[in-house]
């Protein structure tokens, strides 16, 4: 049968869960979990592994970076994409923490918005 | 100039020292000054650009410039005021406050001082690694600051030596700039920081991580070009035979953080030799009377929230002094480490105060019951030494010493 491994980030235990299907892809038994949250853990991070997205993004004029997240979680595989799709962004100052630098960035359903903020011609070189 | 119009002084504006400040303020100071020796308020914060900070303080899941500039904004709405680009390079005894910045020389003579200076990284000399000196050794850290804030990227094959949090976090963050991670290597036969950069740093983007082995030769004259990694024994010694070299040009390093306590040190503050940090009692006192700490600069925390509330606990009593209303000191209650307890913080309990003790393990385990002597015990589904073991005893809880001062034993005993 087929199996696939993930361990809970629910406590230090870090429980090893095994997950079991069957021929038809349905999910047989869960198995090494110690708790209640550590099945549900499981069960969300099987069926949608989903990380929060962070990264910096370039600013025009200006010699810094801006930090940038999700602002929901995306599916883990799309982080990588992700990088490619904000490589090309450069952004015009000022910036609030919070304004929104890419709308539903590549159909996720996520933003990506700025986590700092930069004031007008923070700096020319 | 000797200025005596101050009531707190605090050391450091990251995460500890802006608590401890708005906590002092919020109190009804008139002069809270925080003095920081960085361009800008947070400390290390703006270049910790992943989340999971917040999630016990705010109950929310923000990235570190978000957290900080909630306490950046709080500590300028509330009037703390601060002295940036501006360096302690003394602390006396009597409290005086030695600061060189780009206007020159002065002391400032607060009636209450919070350290807050924060920890340092584990240096390639602290470690010990035989080999040349070549270019591309770095600490995570500072390969974190270039990357997120500097916009430099330090390499494009990396070894990362020690599986701290910092390093993990690196892992991931070069992977996606696009540098390939070969592997971390760690000493210990366990994962050195949180589970879930475990999982959702190195496992999700397939990073091998090499345990219970360590680097034993770093290549290059001018540049890394390789390390020699090898298996170790029980003694953490390499072991003959298992050596093999991994091609990279760069060499992270995230073993460890060290607690900055020069000034401390200087002030004839007493250390741990445990946790490298004052040893404060449950005010957050050190052994200087009217000298408070909180956050890194006593114990490396694992999460910012705690630092976050062990600068405010800092800060409440530093305030509480300044004005003369710090409260009596009744006898104190030293606690003792026992079974597999590495150390605790505060060292020290006010007998019949509410405290929340800190404490870390010595080895992971499972099913533990931890014991603070016959007050309270507590059972735990498990414990590492990376994950902060916390404890709330309310003021109830404590007996009556009756003005002695007595020892309680904490200890982490397995429940089978």
């Amino acid at each position: 049968m087929p199996e696939q491994e993930i361990i809970c980030t629910g406590c230090p235990l870090g429980c090893r869960v095994t997950l079991e299907f069957g021929d038809n892809g349905d999910m047989k038994s869960l198995t090494g979990n110690q708790c209640k949250e550590g099945k549900e853990y499981v069960t969300a991070e099987f069926k949608s592994p989903v990380r929060i997205f962070t990264a910096t993004v370039l600013v025009k004029g200006g010699g810094r970076l801006l930090t940038v997240r999700t602002d929901k979680p995306v599916p883990k595989n799309a982080l990588k994409e992700l990088m490619f799709a904000i490589a090309r962004v450069r952004v015009e100052q000022p910036i609030k923490a919070g304004q929104v630098i890419i709308p539903n960035v590549l159909g996720t359903g996520a933003n990506v918005i700025a986590t700092g903020s930069i004031p007008k011609l923070a700096s020319i070189d | 100039m000797v200025s005596h119009d101050i009531d707190v002084v605090v050391i450091g504006a990251g995460p500890a020292g802006l608590a401890a400040a708005i906590k002092a303020k919020e109190a009804g100071l008139d002069n809270v000054c925080i003095i920081e020796r960085g361009e800008h308020l947070g400390g290390l914060l703006d270049q910790c650009i992943h989340n999971g900070f917040g999630l016990v303080y705010f109950s929310e899941d923000l990235t570190g410039p978000e957290y900080g500039q909630r306490f950046i904004e709080k500590a300028n709405d509330s009037g703390v005021e601060s002295l940036l680009k501006s360096m302690v390079v003394k602390i006396f005894p009597d409290r005086r406050v030695a600061i060189s910045n780009e206007k020159g020389f002065t002391y400032l003579s607060p009636k209450a001082i919070v350290l807050a200076m924060g920890c340092r990284e584990r240096s390639r000399e602290a470690l010990l690694i035989p080999g040349k000196r070549p270019a591309g050794v770095l600490t995570a850290g500072t390969a974190q600051r270039y990357v997120n804030v500097n916009g430099y990227i330090p390499g494009k094959e990396v070894v990362i030596l020690g599986s701290g949090d910092v390093g993990m976090i690196m892992a991931r963050r070069l992977t996606l700039e696009g540098v390939e991670v070969k592997a971390v290597v760690e000493i210990l036969p366990y994962v050195g920081g949180l589970i879930r950069n475990e999982v959702q740093c190195l496992h999700d983007f397939d990073i091998p991580i090499l345990l219970g082995h360590t680097i034993v030769e770093v290549h290059g004259s001018e540049r890394v070009e390789a390390v020699t990694i090898a298996k170790v024994d029980k003694e953490w010694k390499p072991i003959a035979g298992t050596e093999r070299t991994i091609e990279c040009d760069t060499l992270l390093m995230s073993a460890g953080l060290i607690p900055e306590n020069e000034l401390s040190r200087m002030a004839g503050v007493e250390l741990d030799s445990v946790t490298g940090g004052p040893v404060v009692d449950s005010s957050m006192e050190t052994s200087i009377s009217g000298i408070f700490a909180g956050g890194n600069v006593v114990h490396v925390n694992d999460l910012v929230d705690n630092v976050t509330w062990e600068g405010e606990a800092a800060g409440v009593s530093a305030a509480a002094f300044a004005v003369g209303k710090a409260p009596p000191r009744k006898s104190k209650v030293h606690l003792k480490a026992g079974e597999n307890i590495r150390y605790i913080v505060p060292q020290t309990v006010i007998a019949g105060e509410e405290v929340n003790l800190s404490m870390r393990v010595r080895e992971p385990a499972e099913k533990v019951r931890i014991k603070v002597g016959d007050i309270l015990t507590k059972g735990l589904r498990a414990v590492k030494p990376s994950e902060m073991v916390k404890v709330a005893i309310s003021s109830k809880e404590w007996e009556n010493p009756n003005g002695e001062i007595c020892e309680l034993v904490v200890s982490c005993e397995n429940r089978r």
